[in-house]
């Protein structure tokens, strides 16, 4: 569970500076939300490439987390690095009030689709690369919108369970606030993630390091005296989820198909 | 080259361009260049130096055949001013459309000696097997005054590779590799915790085989795979001589001195009492009873 917090900055400090360059891009974007993971992510990015190099973006719906959005300029701040606010209401309300629905995940996956939608605006106009914010535990479960929220050019945190960014977010030195806050998606007012997925992150971590680095099945880990429920559930997630974690299957036709046998690397000639 | 007394190695801990063997000529060009003003009479580069290691389906674009390749004239060339190993993908005149994963030992203009890579990782992150044809040979060559061996990164991992090169008298056991990073969880570590398993059986090899161990891995990234460097030469007696950085490009010299396996082999003799035709029989007897199940 614990990590080499020096070992681990070292490698995405490089990680992001290195896949930015050779993609081409001189600066890096990030959605900040006030939320642990955008925040560990920006000073990962500040100590890799310099606050000159970095930008934020924070983009608000309504009232719904102010206090994200007080943090998030604090986190700029702090940082020193150049930071816009751009209030989604106007298109959210837009769309809504002609298709109206109570359903708050509906409503949630359009705000993070739109988002990310100003997010790849930003780049084109900045030349900035955007980086991912995911991490392992919400990979894993699928808790994030598809297109939306994990939607990005590289994600350097994608290996790090959240109880690990906690930990990298101490040795960061972010701000205790942030450490100590309720993780949200900001899907509605007062929304949780522990609430929503019906676990805290300590337990779901407990288990996915069981089922995903161990690679315990779940009648073993249940085994080992983890709660029935809770691994069933974690493991079902996980299963239902694969579909976000990969590129949208090709229809095989021909003799050389996209995803199936045509398989280049990704940093190919950089 | 013939070394009397002792040789100068240098390593090349670099990170080569993904699919760009062009571009990796000349970085290769650059560096033999310093270890020639530097005196050195051997450079060694990491597995799959002149191509990158996450090929895939590039494989057939970047493969050379040593024969007919311009590329390898130059470095033909280049190996009159001093000794080299380096990685490439190698496709056989005589076996067209196989391509092997392997590693090159030049001197003196000429190809001392080809390995191809034996033991293909194919499982988990590696997907070695589904691109390259498998080597067939674990071979000791002479070089000057000394007998070499080749492996290639996970044929360390395997000690009968090493144990073939003792059999077959190498006194440097020459391991070029890309072996990615893993593992985070050890608080203590400048490096990932895999790296602590090529540090024990380069130790290990070197000691039980009287031979000195020369591993050169990469760095860098490639396609969010960070390759853990941590390059370490071992002398016959198991003892630690150069130790390149974790994670970063790097560049040294280091002197070795061949009369050290001769030395640890009179005080340790594993190779004078190694016993091949015991071993030869045992594996006959094993393969012979796995044919019948």
């Amino acid at each position: 569970m614990k990590i080499n917090c020096p070992l681990v900055t070292r490698v995405l400090t490089n990680f992001i500076r290195e896949e930015s360059q050779k993609a081409g891009f001189e600066r890096n974007i990030i959605g900040l939300s006030g939320g642990l993971d955008s925040t560990v992510c920006a000073y990962l990015a500040v100590k890799a490439v310099g606050s000159p190099s970095v930008f934020g973006l924070i983009l608000p719906y309504r009232d719904y987390d102010q206090e994200g959005v007080s943090l998030a300029e604090e986190v700029g701040r702090i940082l020193g690095i150049k930071f816009e606010t751009i209030d989604i209401s106007p298109q959210i309300d837009a769309y809504f009030s002609g298709h109206p629905t109570d359903n708050h995940v509906l409503k949630g996956n359009k705000m993070a689709r739109e988002r990310m939608s100003i997010l790849y605006d930003y780049s084109a106009r900045l030349k900035a690369m955007i980086l991912g914010t995911s991490n392992k535990t919400e990979l894993l479960i699928g808790y994030g919108t598809i297109h939306g929220d994990m939607a990005c050019g590289i994600n350097p945190m994608g290996d790090l369970y959240k109880t690990q960014v906690r930990e990298l977010g101490q040795y960061l030195k972010v701000p205790e606030k942030i450490l100590r806050r309720k993780p949200t998606a900001g899907l509605w007012p007062d929304q949780t993630d522990e609430d929503e997925i019906g676990l805290s992150y300590e337990e779901l971590d407990r288990i996915l390091i069981k089922l995903v680095d161990e690679r315990l099945t779940a009648d073993e880990v249940i085994r080992a005296g983890l709660e029935e429920k809770k691994v069933r559930r974690v493991a079902e997630l996980i299963r239902r989820s694969e579909y976000k974690r990969k590129m949208p299957p090709v229809a095989k036709l021909s003799e050389r198909t996209i995803g199936h046998d045509f398989l280049y690397p990704y940093d190919w000639g950089k | 080259m013939c070394y009397l007394f002792s040789m100068k190695v240098a390593i090349a801990q670099m990170s080569p361009v993904l699919g760009r063997v062009d571009k990796n000529l000349e970085i290769h060009l650059e560096f033999i260049e310093k270890a020639v003003k530097e005196k050195a009479d051997l450079i060694i580069f990491p597995e799959l130096s002149l191509t990158g290691y996450s090929l895939k389906d590039l494989v057939p674009e970047v493969a050379l055949r040593p024969e007919t390749s311009s590329i390898m004239a130059r470095l033909l060339t280049a190996s009159k001013d001093i000794d080299l190993v380096f990685g490439l993908v190698e496709e056989r005149t005589e076996n067209p459309g196989l391509f092997y994963n392997s590693a090159a030992y030049l001197t003196g203009g000429e190809i001392a000696h080809i390995h191809r890579k034996v033991f293909l990782p194919t499982s988990g992150m590696f997907e070695e097997a589904r691109f390259f044809a498998r080597g067939h040979d674990f071979m000791a060559f002479p070089t000057g005054s000394n007998r070499a061996g080749l492996l290639i990164c996970r044929d360390l991992l395997h000690y009968s590779s090493s144990y073939c090169l003792l059999a077959g008298g190498a006194g440097l056991i020459i391991a070029i590799s890309a072996a990615p990073g893993r593992g985070i969880t050890d608080e203590g570590s400048q490096g990932f915790e895999s790296s602590q398993n090529w540090e024990l059986i380069g130790k290990a090899i070197s000691y039980f085989s009287s031979a000195y161990v020369i591993y050169c891995n990469r760095v860098g990234l490639e396609d969010g795979v960070t390759f853990a460097g941590g390059s370490f030469i071992y002398t016959p007696d198991g003892e630690l001589c150069l130790k390149l950085p974790y994670l970063e490009a790097a560049f040294s010299i280091q002197e070795i001195d061949p009369d050290l396996i001769r030395k640890a082999r009179k005080n340790r003799p594993y190779k004078r009492d190694d016993r091949p035709e015991v071993i030869w029989r045992s594996l006959g007897r094993l393969l012979r009873e796995k044919d019948e199940d």
